[in-house]
């Protein structure tokens, strides 16, 4: 009898229907890889799990042969899930053994004082059983990156030896993993495995899930396509599962020749990027696509010099610095953030001066005032050129809506007529009609003869917008796309296995 | 969709009067088309400039308790001139902090300038003015170093001028030995700090050139606007091209300046320091940045912080009549009472704001001239 038995698994968003009808078994002792692209219910399944979401009537689920109600988290926590994020939920300032004792409580002796050399104990032969070695008594900001996910795995199975903890959900744990660490994390989740817990594993990497998984499930459009044994797939086998018969677009319009070269980018390293070197073409918009954790999204900012950088960046031969925006500005690069909330705007100021930051000089007339009618007729100008609704400058940008915004944050790039227009999820949080406007400024620029280029982990919006792709895995390019090439398949497929050239 | 470009109408009466006022009106476009009249009265509403109504109450409650002595031009004198090297102060803490940054050493950048001043015609023979100059330049070195520990140290502000403020205490107390010093500044000197210009005490002239200056950079200047960006996001400020470091460091260096012209002020009225001088500054002029950030546009601004000061300062000196004992502990109370009320009226404005925003959205879907019917947020 397996440990955990879903039947029938459904959930319906309005318009949507984010699972349907799945079946899934995991055993005691098994390492049960989950994977499937975006969108394609994993996440559904795993707040469904946690009691975050309330599945559809008919929906069973069956810890040990017992049928179990996951109303809240509290239910799904009494029934055995546990849960270790991405985002681990551990306090950096706190040592391993306070870390380990949050949501739990500390043991107390007389007058509440707490058993130290208890929980220190308690806390220590945990870290020994999963195979850690390090003092419990350190600060968790001094650990290394996994063996931080090592403690949020500690204190999700804590209680695993009274019968408390059965099934352990890891989701993406190596998504901000550095590569040398994740072998370490493997041999952490061999050793839960081996104290007789269900493990669910969910990855976009493929190699892990080959290298960590038993059996592997896949998900596609909220059905399950299967179960295998992680022996019975291989890589192409798995993708081809996951991808499934997705249409290929048509092609577009024809892609634009591209003039000369204005980026250049050498050598550029961070935390993932390992040594990316490209040109991006006046006239052209260039994309990049990736899963979460490619580089992706480190791309753009250490272009613009958000951050210290490796590599050099040029703009026609001129050389720009790193961890120094104006740098980059004066050398006509422009940066749409990804995190419009933290670095898009400044939200309590009014749209309008929003608008008119990246060069309020440009405004002033004598004693280097701001003349409000420029400056109002300037506003009023791209207001109406992006149909920014509502159409009301003074109002403070928070009170916009996300694609309102969104323009606002591009137009006052436009507005510097940029050389080089860098865009980072261009669209994310945004509704149909701003996403429509948006790809059409992007197109426009391009036309306008700025290198244009835009990372985005919507692998349609890349084929909808982009003459020329890259696709980044591991910090790396591993293949590129032309126009006649590309489609959401394609760039999948490229993305997830990283060895399949264009044209091969 | 014109209506609602109006300013802002947060209160019902002056909504409700604006909204007939619109009714004998074309329709126009654009904030700056909108009729006068109804900008006035949207821009008077208690809400908007509560602290006016405030003085106001004062005004009327503390001349019926002291008829003969509160509406004197006596007493109006008496507070204007008290109060201008709290204001300087008070500007001086308002740079820093649109750039969210907090000077706490004002109150001893005004005792060091003061103290210097004070030392320097004692013991050198320096002309008055050129001991002013030393003193203004000394403490815009103290906001350079207040501004080198945030900007370069990566300190909290907050703990930054904290320590800065207590370095300047202690050179203030080396300079005075811990006693009270008495200048002898020349006549032509302390005219400066105690003439009266068409009846009005000159030093609030002073006050008015600062105040005009500082508002014309804060709200019609880039660097008005680079000073608030930072502090609304700096993050954001920093990746549109936003030198937000040397907004800050240069925030610091301002508000020195600004404490040092306060310091000189002081001397010119009355040429006495002590050491204790300083600190009992820091509290009121915060208190009057924070009530006047409530004023007119919800975020800290010249004239509401004169305002703010105004009204608080005359309900000082209303109670200080109305009691026998000459009343001391009513400062105190006062200031503590404001600067709770004053903290807590500005943590809404943003919430504010976005309630009538999307009223307003909500209502020109249904309706576009409905807006001005919404009921305050």
């Amino acid at each position: 009898m397996p440990l955990l038995e879903i039947r029938d698994m459904s959930k319906t968003f309005p318009g949507t229907r984010a699972l349907d009808r799945v079946d899934l078994d995991i055993s005691a002792g098994e390492v049960h890889a989950l994977v499937g692209q975006n969108g394609s219910g994993k996440s559904t399944l795993i707040k469904v799990l946690a009691g975050f979401y309330e599945p559809d009537p008919g929906t069973v689920v069956r810890v040990d042969g017992e049928e179990v109600e996951l109303n809240d988290s509290a239910a799904s926590r009494a029934a055995g899930f546990r849960f270790v994020h991405q985002d681990l939920a551990l306090v950096d300032e706190l040592s391993v053994v306070e870390n380990l004792a949050l949501g739990r409580g500390f043991q107390t002796g007389a007058m509440g004082r707490i058993r130290w050399r208890e929980e220190r104990r308690a806390a220590q032969a945990m870290l020994d059983s999963l195979g850690f070695d390090f003092d419990a008594r350190k600060p968790l900001g001094s650990l290394a990156a996994a063996e931080r996910t090592g403690v949020a795995i500690a204190r999700a199975m804590w209680d695993w030896e009274d019968g408390g903890a059965r099934i352990l959900v890891l989701d993406e744990p190596t998504a901000t993993l550095p590569m040398a660490e994740v072998e370490t994390l493997f041999r952490t989740v061999r050793r839960v495995r081996e104290r007789g817990l269900g493990v669910i594993y969910v990855s976009h990497r493929l190699d892990e899930v080959f290298s960590i998984g038993d059996r592997i499930s896949i998900l596609r459009d909220g059905k399950k396509v299967g179960t295998y044994k992680t022996s019975e797939l291989d890589e192409d086998k798995l993708i081809a599962l996951m991808v499934g018969g997705a249409v290929t677009r048509a092609a577009g319009e024809k892609a634009a020749p591209g003039g000369a070269p204005v980026l250049t980018v050498e050598g550029l390293c961070g935390t993932v990027l390992r040594g990316l070197s490209f040109e991006a073409k006046a006239g052209q918009v260039l994309g990049f696509a990736g899963l979460t954790g490619s580089g992706r999204e480190e791309l753009l900012p250490l272009i613009f010099g958000a951050g210290e950088r490796l590599g050099t960046v040029e703009v026609e031969g001129r050389k720009v610095k790193a961890a120094k925006p104006q740098s980059a500005i004066d050398a006509g690069i422009a940066l749409v953030p990804a995190d419009r909330l933290h670095q898009g705007g400044v939200f309590d100021m009014s749209v309008s001066q929003n608008l008119t930051l990246t060069d309020p000089g440009r405004l002033t007339g004598p004693a280097k005032a701001i003349l409000p009618g420029r400056e109002r007729s300037e506003v009023r100008d791209w207001i109406g050129r992006l149909d920014v609704r509502p159409n009301s400058p003074d109002l403070p940008l928070a009170a916009l809506s996300g694609g309102n915004q969104q323009k606002i944050v591009i137009a006052k790039w436009l507005r510097m007529s940029p050389r080089v227009l860098l865009l980072d999820e261009p669209t994310q949080g945004v509704d149909v009609g701003a996403k429509a406007m948006i790809h059409a400024l992007v197109r426009e620029a391009a036309a306008a003869g700025a290198a244009v280029v835009v990372a985005s982990g919507d692998d349609e919006e890349i084929c909808d917008i982009c003459d020329h792709v890259y696709v980044l895995r591991d910090g790396e390019i591993v293949g590129e796309l032309s126009q006649e090439q590309m489609s959401i398949d394609e760039v999948g497929r490229m993305q997830l296995a990283g060895r399949v050239h264009a044209g091969a | 969709m014109e209506i609602k470009n109006r300013p802002k109408v947060e209160d019902a009466p002056a909504a409700a009067t604006s909204g007939s006022a619109n009714a004998t009106l074309p329709p126009s476009s654009g904030r700056h088309d909108v009729p006068l009249a109804r900008r006035i009265l949207a821009g008077i509403g208690p809400r908007r400039i509560s602290a006016v109504y405030l003085f106001i109450l004062f005004a009327v409650v503390f001349s019926l308790i002291n008829p003969d002595t509160f509406l004197t031009s006596a007493t109006f004198r008496l507070v204007f001139s008290e109060g201008v090297v709290t204001c300087l102060l008070a500007l001086a803490f308002l740079i820093p902090l649109a750039a969210n940054a907090y000077d706490l050493s004002i109150g001893n950048l005004m005792a060091l300038s003061l103290g210097l001043c004070v030392w320097l015609n004692l013991h050198t023979g320096l002309p008055a003015a050129a001991a002013a100059l030393l003193a203004i330049l000394a403490c815009i070195a103290a906001g350079a170093f207040s501004g080198f520990v945030v900007v370069k140290l990566r300190v909290n502000s907050f703990i930054a001028t904290l320590g800065t403020s207590q370095i300047l205490l202690a050179l203030v107390l080396l300079l005075s030995g811990n006693s009270q010093l008495i200048a002898e500044f020349p006549d032509s000197y302390k005219k400066l700090g105690t003439d009266m210009v068409g009846g009005i005490p000159i030093v609030v002239f002073y006050l008015l050139g600062v105040s005009i200056l500082l508002w014309f950079v804060l709200e019609h200047t880039p660097v008005g606007r680079y000073l608030f960006a930072t502090g609304g996001n700096e993050q954001a400020a920093r990746l549109t091209g936003v030198r937000t470091d040397r907004v800050v460091w240069g925030s610091l260096i301002a508000s020195g300046a600004i404490c040092g012209l306060a310091g000189v002020v002081y001397s010119m009225r009355t040429g006495i320091f002590s050491s204790t001088t300083g600190p009992g500054y820091l509290f009121p002029a915060v208190a009057a940045v924070f009530l006047g950030a409530s004023q007119f546009q919800q975020r800290p601004n010249v004239w509401g912080t004169l305002i703010a000061y105004f009204a608080l300062a005359f309900g000082i000196q209303g109670l200080a009549l109305s009691s026998t004992s000459g009343a001391v502990w009513s400062q105190p109370l006062f200031e503590g009472v404001a600067l709770i009320v004053a903290v807590s009226l500005a943590s809404r404005p943003i919430v504010a704001k976005l309630r009538e925003a999307r009223a307003d959205k909500d209502l020109e879907a249904i309706e576009p001239d409905a807006a001005p019917a919404k009921t305050p947020g």
